[in-house]
């Protein structure tokens, strides 16, 4: 896996999942800055030759281009069973919470970029609710988890699925949420922080 | 007929979910507070405010026993005081940079902070002392919490209370009171429960949330139309 790049964007909590991944991997890509905020160049035609629907992080692996968060974070994940069980049952599991992550969970994403770049969403509107909604889900698993013992979204260890959800989390307080609220979500946020080669970005720091 | 008691001892949050060297957000009706564990295990709570600038110590971290504000870095030890400051290594803070600590117990596996005058330990009676208490988790629940209180058969007046229902085993409930129109519910199995009684109880715990917003949002329609 040599010469990884990654298109990038330091605020944008799509592309933090990649970089978290890349680290928590040890893995070094070449970066290459994006300009959203306020740049727009996601939407310029230069962006567009890589990415074509515009979609952030991508990245070059193998010679290969991957846009969007929940596809880098597969193609780093295969071949890699600690982070993506082989396994039928807890693969499955993982697929479960990749597609919360990139379906349901927008809705946290939407909220917070609504909050901090677009002056709105401050109301109890329906994207609060679903923004709501979609945390709710997650604490509700973990409390449970927790039960049995686990601290994980699936199995004993880290996997894909934790470095999915995590962002989302951990920037809640962006547009107003609590971690009170979530106790099950901020022991996790913990244990996620304390994982070998954790970084943050603006909006977490990275203390222990 | 009902006993509206303001003050007095609150039920914060689950033991377990303090963990050592961690700081967490919590509050009491109209009073935000920090709420951390030392190395030594012993919780505190405080106001949420840093006595340097007002930040809010609850996002700070817990280093060599103090509480660190993430801010500025002041570091405000068990009693309190601040015992660092950074900026000013060298110098030993004096004493009058402080916060108040407020009573603080930790009972039945629940942190218990006390405002106001009350009794040294938090409300107790015979059934809660009678048995060992396992955690089973916190609800957050958007309704008042004295409808929630109802729901569950709370007794007048009362945050925390030994549940009669007709499950096996023994319920300890204990409400939070969030704002006006939120609350925070604990649940505790008595021991021994098995993990299967524990998820039971988790279920139960989001039906009770999910009843109450029920409730609680058909009263605001209802408000709407008349
Ligand atoms: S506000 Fe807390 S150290 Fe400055």
């Amino acid at each position: 896996m040599s010469d990884l790049v990654l298109h990038d964007d330091d605020l944008d909590e799509d592309c933090y999942r990649a970089r978290l991944f890349l680290s928590l991997l040890g893995l070094e890509a070449r970066r290459v800055a994006v300009d959203v905020v306020p740049g727009g160049e996601q939407d310029g035609p230069a962006f567009r030759a890589v990415s074509p629907a515009g979609m952030l992080p991508v990245l070059r692996i193998d010679g290969q281009k991957v846009c969007g968060a929940g596809a880098v974070l597969l193609a780093l994940a295969h071949g890699r069973p600690e982070w993506l069980p082989g396994e039928r049952a807890d693969f499955a599991r993982v697929a479960h919470w990749l597609h919360f992550a990139g379906g349901p969970l927008r809705a946290t994403l939407l909220m917070r970029r609504a909050c901090l770049f677009g002056g709105a969403g401050d109301a109890p509107s329906a994207r609060r609710r679903a923004a709501v909604g979609a945390l709710r889900i997650m604490e509700d698993h973990l409390a449970q988890r927790r039960l049995e013992g686990g601290t994980w979204f699936v199995g004993e260890g880290a996997t894909v699925a934790d470095v999915a959800l995590f962002p989302a989390a951990a920037l809640c307080r962006d547009w107003g949420e609590e971690y009170s609220a979530y106790p099950a979500l901020r022991r996790w946020v913990r244990a996620v922080r304390a994982l070998p080669g954790f970084v943050g970005m603006p909006g977490i720091p990275d203390y222990g | 007929m009902s006993v509206t008691r303001e003050g007095g001892w609150y039920p914060l949050m689950l033991s377990a979910d303090l963990e050592t060297g961690t700081v967490a957000g919590s509050a009491v009706p109209g009073r935000d507070l920090a709420v951390w564990r030392d190395g030594q295990g012993r919780a505190h709570v405080w106001d949420d405010r840093c006595p340097h600038r007002g930040m809010r110590l609850s996002l700070g971290f817990v280093r060599e026993g103090a509480l660190a504000c993430l801010y500025h870095g002041w570091r405000f030890g068990a009693e309190g005081r601040c015992v660092h400051i950074p900026a000013h290594p060298d110098l030993a803070p004096p004493g009058t940079i402080r916060t108040v600590p407020l009573p603080v117990a930790e009972r039945h596996g629940l942190v218990w902070a006390s405002v106001g005058a009350a009794g040294v330990q938090p409300e107790g009676d015979p059934a809660m002392e009678a048995a060992a208490w396992l955690p089973v988790r916190s609800v957050r629940i958007e309704a008042p919490w004295r409808d929630v209180a109802r729901a569950v058969g709370m007794p007048e007046g009362r945050r925390a209370a030994v549940l009669d229902r007709d499950v096996d085993g023994r319920v300890l409930a204990a409400l939070l009171p969030v704002g006006a129109g939120a609350c925070m519910l604990h649940l505790l199995a008595a021991a021994p429960a098995g993990v299967e009684r524990l998820h039971d109880l988790a279920d139960w715990g989001r039906d009770v949330r999910s009843r109450a917003e029920e409730r609680a949002g058909r009263a605001c329609l209802a408000g709407i139309v008349a």
